[in-house]
This record gives structure tokens, sequence and C-alpha cells, in this order.
């Protein structure tokens, strides 16, 4: 049945910065925030801004991202009529082909799209935490009358080089697009969010398909030849809580936003509320000594230690005398006695030996050597084992420098 | 499937409840931080792989409606059996505004449900009983013994109001059968009894001619000399939430780990409708110690050996002790609450106190401003 606007999510990406965190999984199944995963931002963003069509790219490690998408249940897009589609790369007469590029992703399941006869397509990334009215965004996009819409947000000049920025006119119409400018013109930088009048950008998909020397990405090939040959782009400007959580550094740095209340990124309210699916677990149990503050703690932990500016998501333990600091622990994650971690994060099922140390603040750390430590999914941190600052465990128990 | 069906039966009310059960069946009262008192039984029933359920309704049971939906929390959402909710039929104008007065009596208005059961055994349970109990073992230790009705019982000599105690013999046969006594002797049932269909179809037919309607008294007590009726002991945690002092109780006794690891064991998980929380905060100036709480709390005070629902407010300088506060309760600041049962949405202004005691647990009801 015909729809006005669908979204295609791109979630195929390796996620290779976040190392061992996606050894195993794909970038958007990544945990976040205690209960959610990275995914669960833009599929609930659709469900609240009444999308009930969304296609999932996927590609690397697709197994963990399929279970927990399942039917699309959690963020109701368990439909007759659309819902929740998940669009591996296939076999077709001419042979399997990976996804290229983010616009080859989108080419290769035009059929898909087409079957919806949709007016507009929403592109969306599968590792951005923010909260959006995508609704609002295409009433944008039809009031202008414009082909291609690309959601912008204001970022401080000094961080301007290292996005892709769109310089605009008085009417916020974009007329220049330059990729980490050393000399920015202006602060607006795409967020990766595009609303393409469908015709257009099918017409301008097989025209990159059919040119061997593009890379077949939308920030690359695309969104340029469209600004090139005058098509009408308009930037949307977001004013609200927006992170890429690609990097190590910035997936931390997001999750101890959610602690504050003032980084404007609060998953408490109700007005716009983020789903996720989770196992069922019994209500946290927080032990007679345990000391929890100013952290957030999912259901089924049990806590008799310490737990300062911390992220706890579901079913993880801290026993009495271990202490955790500044750290995300990713579900199942158990801290044996006596262990010590500070700015880490360790991933799922994961567990810290008793007297173990992992991490270490920046104060004790030469200001070079200091960095985020990482414990892979799965993976044991043997007894009284230190894990430094700046290291990263793999699942099979070896050391590295991130 | 495995030739098990279950039937829980929500119709009597519990002036005993008090405050909590005026605006609900006891089948959909808040426990254990996350749960409504039908959960822990549909989830019995679904670890024991049964899959095919009915619900015999009566009474105010708009917020048991709700709650159960289309059954999918518990997979019983099919397409052929699953989840079904069976009021009283409209045809039936006895049962308009009577409510039932036994178990035989409740079944009987479902005659034509009971007769398209596709399994050859029935486990019949009220919704009020708070447990984890393998029924898997229970059905083997029926088809085991040969018994004709199995019923699970508990030694434990804890006094339950409007409770059924047996004696049994030595080797488990039920000899006599007491109905609500003043006070407890032998074996307490915890009213979860297993029979094959036929037999049930029998003895509602019989009942029903008879004009008998007390499962216990009729059947149980009546014919345990025709019928072989054994007992199935239970020594593990079982809470019937019949009055305010036993639902305090027993929601304290949670706070030992011992019974939570029973009750909540990941083998049989419990499982409950999500409520779409976030994680809960606590802030740096908080305390909260040997507590249970639900997601998507704000704790900026203090709290101590008490449960909280979900989406639980307590504002800086509360002190919060011994307290079972429900699903999105707001506190103030400087609020103080010991041994209070607050309902759902209860809103305590700033600065109140609320006090109870041990033995007369304060309990206020939902949507109450304070």
């Amino acid at each position: 049945m015909k729809k006005e606007c669908i979204a295609m999510l791109l979630a195929g990406g390796q996620g290779s910065r976040l190392y061992v965190l996606t050894e195993n999984m794909a970038k958007p199944a990544v945990p976040f925030g205690g209960k959610f995963r990275i995914i669960d931002f833009p599929l609930s963003n659709c469900a609240n801004s009444g999308i009930d069509t969304v296609g999932v790219l996927t590609q690397y490690r697709p197994l963990e991202l399929n279970r927990y998408i399942g039917s699309g249940q959690p963020w109701d897009l368990d439909r007759n009529d659309g819902g929740v589609h998940i669009l591996p790369p296939y076999q077709s007469n001419d042979g399997a082909s990976w996804y290229k590029g983010t616009a080859n992703a989108i080419y290769q399941n035009i059929g898909f799209v087409d079957m919806y006869d949709p007016d507009y397509v929403l592109i969306l990334s599968g590792d951005h935490i923010y909260k959006m009215d995508y609704a609002a965004m295409l009433a944008h996009h039809k009031r202008t009358g414009a082909d291609c819409t690309i959601s912008v947000m204001e970022v401080p000049w000094e961080d301007a080089p290292r996005f892709g920025i769109m310089n605009v006119d008085e009417n916020d119409t974009i007329v220049e697009f330059e990729e980490k400018p050393k000399q920015p013109k202006s602060n607006l930088a795409s967020m990766g969010i595009y609303i393409f009048t469908w015709q257009k950008l099918r017409r301008y998909l097989i025209e990159d398909e059919s040119d061997e020397h593009s890379s077949n990405d939308f920030g690359k090939n695309i969104i340029p030849a469209m600004l090139h040959r005058g098509e009408k782009m308009s930037a949307y400007r977001f004013n609200g809580y927006w992170k890429d959580v690609g990097t190590l550094d910035s997936l931390w740095d997001a999750n101890m936003d959610m602690l504050s209340v003032s980084s404007g990124l609060d998953l408490l309210e109700k007005d716009w509320p983020i789903y996720g699916r989770s196992l069922s677990a019994p209500p946290t149990y927080l032990g007679k000594d345990a000391r929890v503050k100013h952290s957030v703690v999912s259901r089924g932990c049990t806590v008799e230690g310490t737990a300062e500016n911390s992220v706890l998501s579901e079913r993880c333990t801290v026993e009495e005398g271990a202490c955790v600091e500044y750290s995300i622990l990713m579900p199942g994650v158990t801290v044996k006695s006596g262990a010590k971690i500070a700015y880490a994060i360790i991933g799922e099922n994961a567990a810290v030996g008793a007297d173990a140390r992992v991490g270490k603040a920046p104060e004790q750390t030469a200001e070079e050597a200091w960095g985020i430590t990482v414990v892979a999914p799965e993976t044991c941190v043997p007894e009284g084992y230190e894990l430094g600052a700046n290291r990263m465990l793999n699942s099979d128990g070896e050391e590295s420098v991130r | 499937m495995n030739g098990l069906h279950g039937i829980i039966f929500s119709y009597e009310k519990e002036p005993g409840l008090r405050e909590l059960c005026r605006h609900r069946m006891p089948a959909s009262l808040p426990f254990g931080g996350r749960y409504r008192a039908i959960d822990f039984m549909l989830s019995n029933m679904h670890s024991a792989g049964i899959t095919d359920v009915g619900v015999v309704l009566h009474g105010n049971y708009q917020s048991l409606l709700d709650h159960l939906g289309n059954g999918k929390t518990w997979d019983m959402a099919r397409k052929y059996g699953g989840l079904r909710l069976l009021p009283p039929f409209a045809d039936n104008r006895k049962y308009q505004s009577e409510e039932f007065r036994g178990k035989m009596e409740a079944l009987a208005g479902v005659r034509s449900y009971l007769e398209e059961i596709r399994q050859d055994y029935v486990v019949l349970a009220d919704s009020d009983l708070i447990i984890n109990l393998p029924l898997a073992d229970v059905l083997r230790s029926h088809i085991d013994s040969g018994a004709d009705i199995t019923c699970v019982c508990t030694a434990n000599g804890d006094f339950v109001e409007n409770a059924t105690y047996f004696s049994l013999s030595d080797d488990g046969r039920v000899q006599e059968t007491r109905c609500a006594p003043h006070t407890a002797s032998g074996f307490r049932s915890l009213e979860i009894y297993l029979l094959r269909k036929e037999l049930l179809l029998r003895l509602v037919e019989e009942c029903e001619a008879r004009d008998k309607y007390s499962f216990r008294r009729d059947v149980l007590g009546a014919m345990c000399g025709e019928l072989t009726i054994r007992g199935f002991v239970w020594d593990g945690y079982a809470a019937q939430l019949r009055t305010l002092k036993e639902y305090y109780d027993r929601s304290m006794e949670l706070l030992q780990p011992s019974i939570r690891a029973e009750l909540f064991c990941p083998a049989r998980p419990i499982q409950a409708k999500d409520a779409d929380e976030a994680a809960s905060y606590l802030a740096p100036e908080s305390r909260c110690v040997n507590s249970l709480i639900g997601d998507g709390c704000v704790i900026e005070g203090d709290v101590s050996d008490s449960i909280l629902f979900p989406g639980v407010k307590v504002g800086k300088h509360c002190e919060v002790h011994a307290c079972v506060l429900f699903k999105n309760v707001t506190l103030e600041d400087s609020v103080t609450l010991k041994r209070v049962i607050a309902d759902k949405n209860v809103h305590v202004l700033s600065g109140r106190t609320l006090i109870g005691h041990e033995n007369y647990p304060l309990a206020v009801e939902k949507d109450s401003v304070i």
C-alpha cells in the first residue's frame, strides 16, 4: 500500500572505531544508557513521529541486531502493512554484492522502497543518540518544496572542521557543502539525517550507480551531485541533544551526558519515550552497604558495593567492596569483590575478577597516556589483573593499546 | 503442548486488602516492585509449557484487562488457544450482578469453554497467589501417583484468611478438608488443583445439577471417599495475599536474598508487562540501601528497607523507611514515610509525614494527594 514517507535506516557500518565492542555485533546493537541499544533511538523516533515503515539495512555481523529487532513489537512496528524490515545484501541474477556505500545500499533496495510507492524517503543512521520529530522535518521539506532536506545543528566553531558543513542562504537553502573544511564558513553541521523526494533520489541513485568512480556515498556523491545540478536543498535546523557515538570516547561521553540533566538528553521524560526490547528481570536490589551516587541502574542488578558517576545496565552485579567510577557496565557484567573500575567500558556479560584494577582516572596518569579502558563482551578479567588506562582486553584475553 | 491446560480464577473480592483492592481485583494487585499478582501464576504456567489459559473473571476487572492485553507477555497470543478471558456470559442472568459463590459455579458459567479444551489435564489456580512453582513437576507427580485430583499445599503453619486446610495421611492422601477455619492446622491449600479434563467436566455437571458451587466443600470435602485426592507438598515460598498485613509482611520478605533467589529463579522467570521506562537515576546526595527499585525512578533522598515500583520520585531530604511505593508515586522534598504502602500515582506534598506500624501498615489509596 502507498505510504507518504518511509524510513531507511543504515545499520550496516562495521563500527571499527568501537574496536572490541563490535567484534561480534553491529554498531547499532551496542547497548546504551542502561536499558537501550543505539538503534532504539532512530526506531523510537520513527514510532513517535508516525512513521510506520522502516527498512533496516544490515551487513556486518547482523545476528544480534536481527534478533534484537525481531518483529519490531517493542517499537510498535509489527504492522500488517509496513512495519520494520531487515534488508541484508542479497543474491540476484548478476550475483551477490556487498553494500558498497550508503547510497548503494539504498540503490540495491529500490525495489523495496517502490513497493510502498512513497512520496518521500527518510534516510537515517544507526549510530546517533538523539530525540527528533521526523514529522516536523517532513513538514519543513514539504513547505520549502525542497528535493532534499538535510537536518543540521549548530556546533561550536572550533569543532566545525570535524563535520560536514552546510553553507546556507538567508532562507536556509543550502548553497554549498564542505566535508570537514579547514576554514569553515558556517557552523551548521550535517547530522546525517536526510529526507528526499523519492522520485528525485531514485534518479540520482541510478545515475550514481553507473559512475564507476563514485564511492556510492550520500555525503561524498549524491548530495554534491544534487547541489551541483541546482536541485533545491534545504537545511532543517535541529536544537536538541545529538551525538554520533561511533567512537569509544563519544560513546562514553554520551552515556555520561545522560547522567546530567543539563546535557539535554533526558531519557526519563515521558513526552518522547525511547522504547527498547529487554529481557524479563526482577527489580534491582541495592544492598545494605550499597553506595550508588549520580548513576543510573537498570533492573535485574544487584549492587552491594559502590557505583559513582556510572551507568549500570540490566542484570549487572557489583559485589561488596567493589567500586565502579565514571564507567559503563553493559548488560550482565559482574564485578567481583574488591575490584576497582574507573573510566572504563565493560562489554556485555564480561566479568571482572576479585581485586582486579580496570582503567585509571586522568589525574593518576600522564596526560598523553590517558584514555578510556575497554573490556570486550563475554571476557573475563582475571583475579587481581591490572588493565591500565587506554588499554583494551579482547575476547581472547589479549591486551593491547587502543 | 504438554497436555496441561490452565484455568485462573479472578472473581473474589478481598475486603482484607482494604484500600489496595477498592479499585482492582486481587489479580492485578502490584507486588514485588514490578509485577501484578497474576503474573506469577501465568509465568508458572508459561514455564511449564502451558500455552492455553482461561481466566475466569467477575467484578471490577477493568485494570486486569488492561494488564493482560492479548497475553503476549507470557507468549500466549496464539493463533490457536493462547490466553482467553472469560467474563460472565450475558445470557446467564443470575451471574450478572452477584459474585460467583464458588469455583464450581464459576466453572459452570464457562462450560462451553471447558468442553473445547484440547488438553487432557487441567490445572485450576487462584490469581492472588505469589509463587514460583514448577507445575510440570506437579503434573508428573499427579500422573505417577494415579490420583484423581492433586492439591498443592504447604506445611507452613501461618494463618491465612479464608484458607483451606487438609489433613494428609502418611502416603499423601487428603483425609479431611477444612474450609475457612479460624486457626491454622495441618497443610494449607495453595488452591492449585490438577485433574483430568473429563473428571472436571463430570464434576461441574454434577455440582450444577445439585446447585453445589464450592470446589473445596462439595468436591474435596464431600467426595474424598470416592475420589483419590492427594496432596503435593510445596516447601518453597508462597504468599496468599488476602489481608493488608499479609501483603506488607510478604513484600518485606522479598528483601531477603534467599527468597528473591527462589521466587525470581532464572530457570523459571516471572514475566511482566514492560513499562518502557529508562534506567533509574540516583542523585549524588541520595542514599538507597537494602531496597528493591524498579526502572524509571528518580531518587534524591534517603531510602531504606523499601520496595519502589517503576517511576517513583523521591525528592530531596526525604526519608523513606520500610515502605512499598507503587508505580509513579511522587514524594516532594522533605517527606517522611515509614511503613506506608502508597498506591499508584499517590502524590505527597512537601514536608508531610506519614507513619504506619508494623502491625498496621498505613495504606494510601490510588491517586490520593496528601
